[in-house]
């Protein structure tokens, strides 16, 4: 057992230890004129015009159409496989099983344990057991069901926590516990003792699907010189790169991974690409020619990764003043199938690590004690989404706060204020926050526009009939800034034109969270252009340095970053120009909006574009390459205590509900929801983010839920899965607050995640207010509202 | 499958195909006509990313057999630019904003409002929420896109 301890110290050194961290921030005393301004998107024009080309509109022509032949059962092993019939089709290229996969057969984000064709057996309906390729997608079609394969059926598990009793059925050979980390802060067992209060509950949530519009897609299609091109929408092309590579059996070097325009993301393109691209490079391959790969909606909902589904049990005791003393949580976490990026990548990263730093909440609790088990079972595999392993805690801690209010005889608000995460806070794994904590700023503001105190007194019936209660609810959060792992750099490279233009290329991906805008913004700061001289390259692994993936909330901070340090190269060498053309020192030179003047006499001015024109000229450095990694994330694996991720984001939520007390019905009808973000570099895309984070925590708390039986995806369509609509989402009033991180790009931290967090346990907190009753096991559906005001049977007035 | 020859009106002018009589609309502009601002989600008329005019109200295309719109006039995105690049002020509106993100429903966005301000230039956000409900966004929350059809709105009315 570790005797290390991590105090006020530690983070002082990781800031110590990474001079280059300092200064990043700030390069000149004048405000900013491009960050921090609501620029209008990049891409805007080319998507309300309908001219944007997704994969789906790229020219088919040449192209085979690749399909899946998937196990109709969730266990099984393959007895054998007959593709004859189908070899034969007329139309048909290829017909590909197991032992056709030329390099390593299996693919996965982290762990490559899925198979790219299954050869002995399969785990989990939708699995892949053959691969076709055909002139249309119709013959191609038509081929599967030519497929005959006989299987014997194993007994299958759907339950993470009967995967983990010893006679359960195995789903990998290594048993059904893929990963076990745990948390011991203080001593919860002492903390209990000193409690007044104790209350312990268990919350389960679902398995979600991304429900991103588009399905996926992936095109592979092979180059003369070898190399393999496999082009699609995808949030981490070096991922998919270092996966084909090695199922091809090839170098790293002939594999070119290529993003292309995205409908949505919200993490789960960052596996399916894989696995598509895997599947499609296989295909290509053989035949020797392109192949596309198009999923139909269905398609995608079967086969691709899902929010992973949790059980969490909590104990919590607080003493008499309300502060908070003892915390107990076990987390059972589902991985499915597939290990995918579910596992532990050390010392911070994986889905139920994450569950386990985050479950007790944005709260400060001397004594902390987590287990969490993440286990294989036969249902889809668990992937990101939207706050990986966060949104499913958020619903736990959330609400138990507001039971152990409600025993404690205090207000949601007040057991907030008191136990809320401040600057100088120890966190659960014992990382005291000395930088940019906003939270308390979040909940006074948001109560402040909500009017918190008026509306919590004023709750109960809204009609004459008694048939509608009104109540409110408070959802508080954070979010880290990047992924916890020891991969987390990002690189960018900036290239000035002759004429002042820029190129910026990096691997971050746009998806529709804005990359494409916020990542300008920051160049044409940092160099004194203007956005509009700035174009993004498309992310492409032969063009653009390793940036990691497009996730974890770290895109603008880490790659905002990268992109300085790049810039800075190139902004030395134009200035050392332009300091020799003016003949002013160095030091007296403003790069601003195009132009290079002299800061003590502002007529002394050159044109960005001339100093750029003659560095060229000369044979001064144009091109700059920066990267950026975090300071270094740390998490002891037997106490689970350290750093592990180096800022947070914090946020406070409000809603208001009307329950319809004879139907379960609930609607929401006012929402403020207010954030610390370090710095808005975009404010109205970032209300975007805001907006469209709430809606999908909305959904998450009402309607959304992959409903699985024996294995069997009941809902694969978007008529049976109910994402919300115009109709369901209220508007919401976003409050955006700065409190500046000094490791950010103008202060700035990450947000794409943090907005749909507090939403679902604000609204579920707003029903048990409004009706007395509580969902502790999500959807909060009409039905499920319905039987815990029945169970409730709280006397209302 | 037997060939049927289509007489319509897209985007203003007059078209004639010869289409398979199982085609769907959707198929019919993205692959025999080429426009591809029309997106398909779902092909089941339930996410509304396909969604064009027909005679000025709103259908989705994947779920409607192209034989339908024989002597009627159907608009997409596409048509809603003018010849020399103008935008029309619903475009602009959801530029300004703020209302795009992926994009992917977008088009079908616009065409509901289209259809909408068509009729009703002053919409109260109720109409709007109603009218734009047949389309699924997943990435805005619906509220940049609520705004963009009101200010679109003011906007026709000021310059009528």
């Amino acid at each position: 057992m570790s005797t290390k301890t991590h105090d006020h110290k530690q983070i002082k050194t990781l800031t110590k230890d990474k001079p280059d961290l300092q200064g990043l921030i700030k390069t000149s005393q004048m405000s900013p004129s491009v960050v921090g301004k609501s620029i209008v998107r990049t891409d805007a024009l080319s998507k309300v015009t309908g001219k944007l080309a997704f994969g789906a509109d790229y020219s088919q022509e040449g192209f085979l159409h690749g399909k899946i032949l998937r196990s109709p059962y969730p266990h099984a092993v393959i007895k054998s496989i007959d593709i004859e019939k189908a070899k034969n089709l007329s139309g048909v290229a290829a017909v590909l099983t197991a032992e056709d996969v030329p390099g390593r057969n299996g693919f996965g984000a982290i762990i490559p344990d899925q198979p790219v064709i299954c050869g002995d057996k399969v785990r989990f309906v939708g699995d892949g057991v053959a691969l076709v390729a055909a002139e249309t997608e119709k013959i191609a079609n038509q081929a599967l069901e030519l497929i005959k394969v006989e299987y014997d059926l194993l007994p299958p598990v759907f339950d993470p926590i009967e995967a983990l009793k010893e006679d359960a059925p195995k789903v990998h050979e290594k048993g059904n516990l893929l990963s076990y980390n745990k948390l011991r802060k203080g001593d919860a067992e002492k903390g209990f003792a000193q409690a007044d209060v104790i209350i312990e509950r268990t919350y389960k949530v679902p398995f979600l699907d991304h429900a991103y519009l588009e399905p996926d897609i992936c095109m592979a299609i092979p180059q003369v010189d070898g190399t393999m091109l496999v082009e699609g929408p995808m949030q981490a092309p070096f991922t998919v790169r270092r996966n084909i590579n090695a199922v091809l059996g090839v170098p790293i070097n002939r594999v070119q991974a290529r993003q292309i325009s995205m409908g949505g993301g919200f993490g789960g393109k960052e596996d399916s690409p894989i696995d598509l691209g895997c599947r499609a490079a296989v295909l290509a391959h053989h035949t020797r020619r392109p192949v596309r790969i198009a999923l139909e909606r269905e398609e995608v909902t079967l086969q691709t990764c899902k929010r992973h589904p949790m059980t969490m049990k909590i104990k919590i005791g607080a003493k008499k003043d309300g502060s908070l003393v003892a915390f107990e949580g076990v987390i059972y976490d589902e991985q499915g199938a597939y290990a995918s990026l579910g596992p532990v990548i050390p010392p911070a990263g994986g889905s139920h690590i994450h569950a386990m730093i985050m479950m007790s909440g944005p709260y400060e609790i001397p004594n902390v004690k987590i287990d969490a088990y993440l286990c294989f079972t036969n249902n889809p595999y668990g992937g990101a989404m939207r706050g990986f392993g966060a949104p499913q805690v958020h619903v736990a801690h959330e609400q138990i706060i507001d039971e152990l209010a409600e025993a404690l005889g205090t207000t949601p608000f007040d057991i907030r204020r008191r136990n809320g995460l401040r600057e100088g806070s120890a966190t659960a794994t014992g990382q005291v926050l000395d930088q940019s904590v906003g939270l308390h700023d979040t909940l006074e503001s948001c109560a402040k526009a909500f009017d918190w105190e008026k509306k919590y007194q004023d709750t109960g019936y809204v009609n004459e009939e008694k048939t509608k209660r009104r109540g409110v609810g408070i959802g508080m959060g954070w979010y880290r800034t990047s992924i916890g792992t020891n991969n987390d750099a990002c690189g960018a490279n900036v290239y000035v034109h002759e004429d002042g233009t820029v190129l910026l290329s990096t691997g971050i991906t746009e998806m529709g969270q804005g990359s494409f805008t916020v990542l300008p913004q920051i160049c044409a700061e940092e160099l004194g252009v203007r956005v509009e001289d700035v174009r993004v390259a498309r992310p492409d692994t032969d063009a653009v340095p390793e940036s990691g993936p497009t996730v974890g909330s770290r895109s603008t901070t880490l790659m905002g970053n990268a992109i300085i340090l790049a810039a800075r190269q190139v902004k030395k060498s134009i200035l050392e120009m332009a300091a020799e053309m003016l003949m002013v020192p160095l030091t007296r030179l403003e790069s601003r909006d195009r132009r290079i003047y002299d800061r003590d006499n502002p007529d002394t001015v050159l044109e960005f574009r001339e100093a750029a024109a003659r560095c060229m000229a000369n044979g001064k450095r144009l091109i700059g390459q920066g990267w950026w990694a975090p300071p270094a994330p740390s998490l002891d694996p037997e106490t689970g205590q350290g750093n592990p991720y180096f800022v947070y984001t914090y946020s406070t939520h409000m809603a208001e509900v009307n329950v319809d007390m004879e139907t379960g019905e609930v609607e929401v009808t006012d929402y403020v929801a207010a954030f610390d973000v370090g710095k808005a570099i975009n404010p109205k895309a970032l209300e975007g983010q805001i907006e469209g984070g709430v809606a999908m925590g909305l959904g998450y708390a009402l309607t959304e839920e992959v409903a699985i039986e024996n294995g069997y995806i009941q809902n694969l369509s978007l008529r049976d899965y109910l994402i919300p609509t115009s109709l369901d989402v209220p508007d919401i009033k976003p409050i955006i607050l700065e409190v500046e991180n000094k490791f950010g790009p103008y202060g700035a931290k990450g947000i794409g995640e943090m907005p749909n967090l507090p939403a679902t346990p604000a609204i579920l907190n707003a029903i048990a207010n409004a009706c007395g009753g509580r969902v502790r096991d999500l959807p909060a559906d009409p039905e499920k509202v319905y039987w815990a005001i029945k169970e409730a049977e709280i006397p209302l007035d | 499958m037997k060939e049927m020859e289509i007489q319509f009106q897209l985007n203003g002018c007059d078209v004639c195909v010869d289409v398979p009589s199982d085609t769907l609309l959707v198929d019919l502009l993205r692959d025999t006509l080429g426009l591809k601002g029309t997106k398909t989600g779902c092909r089941e008329g339930e996410c509304g990313a396909c969604t064009v005019l027909l005679d000025d109200i709103p259908v989705n295309s994947c779920i409607l057999p192209a034989f339908k719109v024989e002597g009627r006039s159907v608009t997409t995105i596409e048509g809603l630019t003018k010849d020399d690049g103008r935008l029309d002020p619903i475009q602009e509106a959801f530029i300004q904003e703020g209302a795009v993100q992926c994009g992917f429903c977008t088009p079908g966005m616009i065409m509901n409002a289209k259809a909408l301000l068509g009729k009703d230039p002053h919409p109260e956000e109720g109409k709007i929420r109603e009218a734009i409900s047949g389309v699924q966004c997943r990435c805005t929350g619906y509220q940049k896109i609520v705004q963009a059809v009101k200010s679109a709105g003011q906007k026709m009315d000021s310059t009528r």
